[in-house]
C-alpha cells in the first residue's frame, strides 16, 4: 500500500509525526519484509508515538503490550477466566443434573459430561491478552511491545517464538494462526542487553534526539500557538541543556510540555523570570536545576523560582 | 554490486560486528524492495538489516564509505564545453606532449582530461603493482593513504603537474583564450582531487578486504581454555567481546533457575488470598519464592599477576548486575579500597581503567592479611547472612600475617565464602602462598585459570 519511502514519510507527517528518512525507510522495509521493528534510544524521543502514528496512518487497530519485570504468558497471551467458568457451572447445575439424571452408570454420566466439555473450554471463557488479540484480530493490527528491556529473559524467548511464527497453540483449543501478520514495534531504553536472537529477527533503528531544526518543526506542529521566535529560543535552550552532562536530559516530550507551559503563561520572551518559573518542566533533578541555572546565568543556588525584581 | 555487498559484510564481520547469515539475507531482500538508487535510503537499508546495536554504528559509518563511496565528487569531462576547434587545439597540444612521455602518464592524463573514472580492473591492476594484495591486515587510514600515494606515484602523479603546465603553455601559444584555459585548469584540478579520493577509498577498501580474508583464514583458537597470563593484547580484546555473549548466556540460565526455583513450597497465605474470588476453592496455587537473587561482596586482588582475571571477573559481574540483588566491590593490593561507586558508572571500560589506575601494581607489596583486617574494621556491615563473600586472589601474601581469624569471622557472618584462585592446587602453599591456610575457612574454592573456568565459577556463584 506504500510503494515508496517518500509515501511512508508523507503518511506519517499527515498524522503529525515528523519522520526522518531513516525512520521512514525502516518502516517501509518492515512492511515489505514483514519484520518487527526494534526501536532503541533515550526516553521520550517518540518511539512509542511512532507506532501510534503508524497505526493511525494505516488505519489499523493499535494494540499495546507494556512490559515489566515478571510479565508472563498469562498476562501477555491468554488466560482462562476461571471465575466465569465457575459461575456458569453453578448456574447450569440444574441443566447438568437433567442431562445426567437418566444415565445408567457412572461411566455413562462421565461420558456425557465429557461430551459437553467443549462448552467450558471455548473462546467464550478465554481472556485474550494483547499478543493473542494481535494475532487473532480480524483486521490487520499494529502491535506495540513497549520497553521490552524491562521484561525477563525468558519472556523474551517466548516472544521470539510468537514473533517468528505468528501462531499460538492453546492446548484446549488448538493452534490459532494469524489471519494477518500484525506490524510489530518493539521499543527498548537499553537498560539491559537484548538477546542476539531477538535482535536478529528485527529491523533495528536507533532514534536519538532530533537536531534543532527537526525539533523546531515538531514544536511548531504540536504547539502552533507558540510564537516562532520564542519557539526557536526554547528549542535552542533545550539543545544547550542537552550538552550539559545532566543526570537526565530533557526529552522531546518535555520540550513540548515546556512549549505548552510557555503558551499558558503567555510568555513573550525567555527572560529570567520565565526561566525560573518553568525550568522544572524540563529538569527533574535538583542537581540538574542548579547546573542549568549556572549555565543560563540565573545565579547560583538561591532556589525555586525566586526572581529578583 | 552484489559482490561488493558481500565483501562489505565480510569486512563488518572482520571488524567485530556480528552479522548472521539470516541478516545478510534480509539485507539482500530489503535492497530488492528499497532499491539502491537513492544513496541515503540504501545506506539506511543496509544499516537497519545488518547492524543491531547502536555501538556498532561507528564501525558501519567507517566502512560504508569505503565500499559504497559517499558523494565522491563525480569526475566531469572538461572538454564537453569546448567548441570543436578548441577541442582540436587541445588534441594537437596533447599529441605533441604525448610523444615525449611515458605510457603511465598518458593513462592518467586521459582520465583527467576525459573525465573518465578508472575501471575496477585498472584499479585492481594498480593495486597488485603496489602490493596491496600482500598488505598486512592492520587497517589504519594512514596505511590506506600510504598505499594510495604509491598508486599515485605509479601513475606518474608527480610529473603530472609539470606536464600540465606545459600543456597550458602550449594551448596559450596556440591562441586559446585565457578564460577557457582557466576553466580547463579548474576542472582538471577538480578531477585530480576526485581521482585522489577514489584511490584513497579504493586502497582503504582493499585493506579491509584483506582483513576480512585474514579473519576467515585464521583458525579461531580456543581462547576460552587458554590461561589468562598467556593471552596477547589482541586476544584480550577478542575475549572482551566474548564476555558480553557469555554473560548473556549466564543470565538466561540464572533467570531460568530463578523461575523454576519458584516452584518450591506452597504459600498458604497468598493462595488463600488469591482464591477468595473463587469461593476459596484453590484454583490458583501460589508458591513461596524460594530463591532470592544473591547479594554479593567481592574482594579483588589487583596485583600484577591478578589483573587480567580481575578485569574479566569485573566485566562479567557488571554484565550480570540484573541477576544480583546488590553488589559491593573492593579492590586491594597493599591496601583496600571500596570501588563500588566506580562500577556504578555506565561505561565498564572506563570503570575498569579507573580502578586499575587507582591501585597501581607494586612489586611484592600485596598484603592480603592487612587488607582483610582493614575490611573488617571499615566494611564489616557489608556482610550479613544473605551475602556471598567472594575473594578473588592467588592467596600470595608476601609472608605477611594471613589474618585467619578475620576470614573466619567473615565466614561466620556471610552466607557463603567463595574463593577464586587462578593457581593450580599443586601450587597452593608453596612459597609465600597462604592458600592452604585459607582453604578450610572457605565454603567453596574454584580454580579460575581461564575464561571457561571463570564462567562456570560465576554460574555456580549465581546458583
Amino acid at each position: 500500500m506504500f510503494e515508496t519511502v517518500r509515501a511512508v514519510q508523507k503518511a506519517l507527517s499527515e498524522q503529525r509525526y515528523i519522520a526522518s528518512e531513516d525512520i521512514a525507510t525502516v518502516i517501509f522495509l518492515a512492511e515489505k519484509l514483514g519484520k518487527p521493528v526494534l526501536a532503541e534510544g533515550p526516553a521520550g524521543v517518540g518511539k512509542t508515538e511512532l507506532s501510534k502514528a503508524w497505526a493511525a496512518a494505516t488505519q489499523r487497530s493499535f494494540i499495546r503490550l507494556q512490559c515489566y519485570e515478571g510479565l508472563d504468558e498469562s498476562k501477555a497471551l491468554y488466560e482462562w477466566e476461571y471465575a466465569k467458568q465457575m459461575l456458569y457451572t453453578q448456574l447450569l447445575r440444574d441443566k447438568l443434573s437433567d442431562l445426567l439424571s437418566d444415565a445408567q452408570s457412572l461411566a455413562e454420566a462421565a461420558d456425557r459430561l465429557a461430551a459437553e466439555e467443549d462448552v467450558f473450554f471455548s473462546e467464550r471463557f478465554l481472556l485474550s491478552r494483547p499478543l493473542l488479540r494481535a494475532i487473532d484480530s480480524d483486521e490487520p493490527a499494529v502491535l506495540l511491545i513497549d520497553e521490552i528491556d524491562r521484561s525477563d529473559a525468558e519472556f523474551e524467548a517466548f516472544l521470539l517464538e510468537v514473533l517468528s511464527d505468528f501462531q499460538v497453540s492453546i492446548p484446549e483449543l488448538g493452534t490459532i494462526v494469524a489471519r494477518h501478520h500484525p506490524t510489530v514495534f518493539l521499543t527498548s531504553n537499553n537498560t539491559r542487553e537484548l538477546s542476539e536472537a531477538l535482535k536478529r529477527r528485527c529491523l533495528y533503528i536507533y532514534i536519538g534526539y532530533p537536531d534543532t531544526e527537526e525539533e523546531l518543526e515538531i514544536v511548531r506542529l504540536k504547539v502552533p500557538d507558540l510564537s516562532p521566535q520564542l519557539a526557536r529560543q526554547a528549542v535552542e535552550a533545550v539543545h544547550a541543556l542537552r550538552q550539559l552532562d545532566l543526570k537526565k536530559n530533557p526529552s522531546v516530550s518535555e520540550t513540548l510540555d515546556w512549549a505548552r507551559a510557555l503558551v499558558t503563561l503567555n510568555a513573550t520572551a525567555l527572560d529570567r523570570e520565565v526561566l525560573e518559573n518553568t525550568l522544572t518542566v524540563l529538569l527533574k533533578y535538583e542537581s540538574d536545576m542548579a547546573r542549568a541555572r549556572r549555565a543560563f546565568g540565573l545565579g547560583g543556588n538561591s532556589g525555586h523560582g525566586r526572581a529578583n525584581r | 554490486m552484489e559482490e561488493r555487498i558481500a565483501r562489505f559484510i565480510a569486512a563488518l564481520r572482520a571488524a567485530g560486528v556480528r552479522v548472521s547469515i539470516a541478516e545478510s539475507q534480509d539485507a539482500w531482500q530489503a535492497i530488492t524492495y528499497a532499491g539502491a538508487s537513492q544513496h541515503s535510503v540504501f545506506r539506511t537499508t543496509l544499516r537497519t538489516t545488518l547492524i543491531k546495536d547502536a555501538r556498532s554504528f561507528d564501525t558501519f559509518d567507517e566502512l560504508f564509505p569505503l565500499y559504497f563511496g559517499v558523494d565522491t565528487p563525480p569526475m566531469t569531462d572538461p572538454q564537453s564545453e569546448l567548441t570543436p576547434e578548441q577541442q582540436q587545439q587541445l588534441q594537437d597540444a596533447l599529441q605533441q606532449l604525448l610523444q615525449e612521455m611515458a605510457a603511465d602518464l598518458e593513462r592518467l592524463l586521459e582520465w583527467l582530461l576525459g573525465g573518465r573514472r578508472p575501471s575496477e580492473a585498472e584499479l585492481d591492476q594498480l593495486a597488485q603493482q603496489v602490493g596491496l594484495d600482500q598488505a598486512p591486515p592492520a587497517a589504519s587510514s594512514q596505511q590506506a593513504q600510504r598505499y594510495a600515494r604509491r598508486m599515485q606515484q605509479l601513475l606518474g602523479w608527480d610529473q603530472l603537474q609539470e606536464l600540465l603546465e606545459k600543456l597550458w603553455e602550449a594551448l596559450a601559444r596556440q591562441g586559446m583564450s585565457p578564460d577557457v584555459i582557466e576553466q580547463l585548469k579548474a576542472e582538471v584540478a577538480a578531477n585530480q582531487a576526485a581521482l585522489k579520493e577514489q584511490l584513497g577509498d579504493y586502497a582503504g577498501m582493499r585493506l579491509m578486504d584483506n582483513r576480512a580474508e585474514e579473519a576467515q583464514r585464521r583458525p579461531i583458537p580456543d581462547l576460552m581454555q587458554r590461561p589468562f597470563e598467556s593471552l596477547s593484547t589482541a586476544e584480550m580484546d577478542q575475549m572482551r567481546e566474548q564476555i558480553r555473549r557469555l554473560a548473556a548466556r549466564l543470565r538466561s540460565r540464572a533467570a531460568l533457575r530463578q523461575k523454576r526455583g519458584k516452584n518450591g513450597k506452597l504459600d498458604a497465605k497468598a493462595t488463600l488470598r488469591a482464591n477468595l474470588r473463587y469461593g476459596s476453592v484453590p484454583f490458583e496455587i501460589r508458591m513461596k519464592q524460594r530463591r532470592r537473587k544473591p547479594k554479593i561482596v567481592v574482594v579483588l586482588d589487583v596485583s600484577t599477576s591478578m589483573r587480567p582475571v580481575a578485569e574479566f571477573f569485573l566485566r562479567m559481574l557488571y554484565q550480570l548486575q540484573d541477576q544480583i540483588q546488590k553488589t559491593r566491590s573492593f579492590a586491594f593490593n597493599d591496601h583496600l579500597e571500596d570501588v563500588t561507586s566506580d562500577l556504578a558508572t555506565n561505561d565498564i571500560d572506563q570503570a575498569v581503567q579507573a580502578i586499575l589506575y587507582r591501585l597501581p601494581p607494586g612489586y611484592y607489596s600485596t598484603d592480603l592479611g592487612y587488607c582483610l583486617c582493614q575490611f573488617q574494621d571499615a566494611y564489616l556491615d557489608a556482610v550479613d547472612r544473605r551475602t556471598t563473600l567472594i575473594i578473588l586472589g592467588d592467596g600470595r601474601n608476601n609472608y605477611n600475617d594471613p589474618a585467619l581469624e578475620t576470614l573466619a569471622l567473615l565466614g561466620r557472618r556471610a552466607r557463603k565464602v567463595i574463593w577464586m584462585n587462578p593457581e593450580y592446587p599443586a601450587q597452593w602453599g608453596t612459597g609465600d602462598s597462604d592458600m592452604l591456610l585459607y582453604q578450610p575457612l572457605c565454603d567453596e574454592i574454584y580454580q579460575v585459570r581461564n575464561l571457561e573456568q571463570l564462567t562456570s565459577a560465576i554460574d555456580r556463584m549465581l546458583g
